[in-house]
């Protein structure tokens, strides 16, 4: 409990102020353009299908890499760490997809009383299922990497096929190549594949890391 | 805190770190763990904090550690950066991890050491020197307050105030408060009044554990006349001899027995208790040359 406790007041008070900030920042932009043009997209839409999701992705990365050997060092077991970083990913993608909500209306706001046009964006559970499977797809990738060196990198096709599966349907976050039909075939069924990226990843996350050394070298 | 350790290998790759190793701990000492580079101190320490899975078997007050989450939180393991800090967080950010993480943790004690190494707390971990990062790593060390708290090369870097002040607040702090420590260096003779129990490994292998004051009594330096030196240390293990004039000293290793000491009496030699460290260098393979 106490490392779950730890991750979510440090990292998701950390993300919550980034967001903040990169809020301020993307308003600040869209008065400057439309200064010089129309504005007929979303900023915020930019942000939150474009950028946080790699910022949720370092976050994953980070956890591992840094966080995990911090909390061996410090008498804890790795499946501790893992059941407290399970449970932190999912509060953490969930506050962000609140964060972005927020952004939408507050964003909504600002647009109508400015006569702007906004282009469509994805629902909340589209934004939580995003940030969620990047986030664990951070932290497969970094133990892969911690544990087997440059073998690491095979674990990077199966966080690119996870990571792209929760991008259908985020309007903005682009198009999937050769088969731009299939996200509206499969409609709402790609939550279910995204909810099963989430647990494919996360429980190889676990294989990882379950008696992954730490603070040594391992080759 | 007692450890036991039974036919523990550790590998990297082809190279073999930690060879079929076998001893124990009883537990409440200060012991030194003396190896020459390469000899597996660090891969040794690493298993026992759990740090990676042993091939074999290792135990503190009988159960296994890796994974054990009672008995890693009995664990501290310092090295000369320490484990348990982020170099991107600030010293006073990486004692409240200390404080927030451990049940043993002492804070005050912490900032009290801080202030005696003079770390700055607003500094971040990976801007201080190297010896502030060892002293950062000493500070975690024994503020843990953990049962069995190891130090490997904790004082790379120190400056020679700061390393005698790390002995001092360590020895201070074990009277204070007793448990298993288990120091690892180099500089034999700067700690060697603090140990009471050496383990001595090379290549992998134990070659020794002893009492620290058993083991001093095994070597003797033999002081005299060079022919009477020389007739005296005939048959004996010699380490090492230097002369002077007619003049020679000469370091033997193994027990005296009662005969030897009568025939030292009648040659008129003096002799005399010699160094850990030579004895560590007689018991581990010299550079370059045969045992």
């Amino acid at each position: 409990m106490k490392i779950f406790r730890h991750l979510t007041t440090t990292l998701v008070t950390f993300c919550a102020m980034v967001a903040a900030s990169v809020f301020a920042f993307a308003v600040a932009v869209t008065f400057v353009v439309s200064a010089f043009s129309d504005v007929e997209i979303s900023a915020w839409n930019v942000v939150t299908s474009q950028i946080a999701r790699w910022f949720l992705f370092w976050v994953g990365i980070y956890v591992i890499h840094n966080v995990l050997p911090i909390a061996v060092a410090h008498g804890r077991t790795r499946r501790e760490f893992l059941v407290a970083a399970s449970g932190f990913s999912v509060v953490l993608a969930l506050a962000m997809a609140v964060l972005a909500w927020l952004g939408f209306l507050a964003e909504g706001g600002i647009y109508a009383l400015m006569h702007w046009h906004a282009d469509e964006h994805g629902t909340p559970v589209a934004y939580f299922l995003m940030f969620l499977v990047w986030c664990v797809v951070g932290m497969f990738c970094a133990a892969a990497f911690d544990r087997f060196g440059a073998a690491g990198v095979f674990s990077v096709p199966v966080g690119l096929a996870s990571v792209i599966i929760t991008t259908v349907r985020i309007p903005g976050s682009g198009n999937l190549p050769f088969i731009r039909n299939i996200p509206s075939l499969l409609g709402a069924g790609w939550h279910v594949a995204s909810v099963a990226a989430f647990l494919v990843v996360l429980a190889g996350t676990w294989a990882v890391v379950r008696d992954m050394p730490v603070r040594v070298r391992t080759s | 805190m007692r450890v036991d350790v039974q036919g523990l290998t550790v590998r990297y790759g082809s190279v073999t770190a930690v060879d079929d190793m076998s001893f124990s701990l009883s537990g409440k000492k200060i012991y030194g763990l003396l190896g020459r580079n390469g000899s597996g101190k660090t891969s040794l320490m690493s298993v026992l904090a759990g740090y990676r899975k042993p091939a074999g078997s290792v135990e503190l007050d009988g159960a296994p550690v890796f994974e054990n989450a009672a008995a890693m939180r009995q664990v501290c393991l310092v090295r000369h950066t320490p484990d348990a800090a982020d170099k991107g967080d600030k010293v006073s950010y990486v004692l409240e991890y200390g404080a927030a993480w451990r049940e043993t943790w002492d804070h005050g004690y912490a900032l009290e050491l801080a202030e005696l190494f003079r770390i700055p707390l607003k500094a971040k971990a990976g801007e201080l020197s190297l010896g502030q990062r060892s002293a950062l790593g000493v500070v975690i060390g024994l503020a843990s307050r953990s049962p069995l708290t190891m130090f490997d090369e904790s004082h790379l870097g120190m400056d020679t105030p700061t390393r005698y002040a790390f002995y001092d607040a360590l020895l201070n702090d074990f009277m204070a408060h007793p448990r298993t420590i288990i120091v690892s260096t180099h500089l034999i003779e700067e700690l060697a009044s603090l140990l009471e129990e050496v383990v001595i490994i090379d290549a992998g292998r134990l070659v020794l554990q002893e009492e620290a004051d058993v083991l001093r009594s095994r070597g003797t330096e033999v002081t005299g006349n060079a022919a009477d030196v020389d007739e005296f240390t005939a048959g004996l293990t010699v380490l090492s001899e230097k002369s002077l004039g007619r003049t020679k000293a000469a370091m033997v290793y193994g027990t005296l027995d009662d005969a030897r000491l009568i025939r030292a009496r009648q040659l008129g030699l003096e002799l005399g208790p010699i160094a850990l460290q030579d004895l560590f260098v007689h018991l581990t393979a010299p550079v370059g040359g045969a045992r």
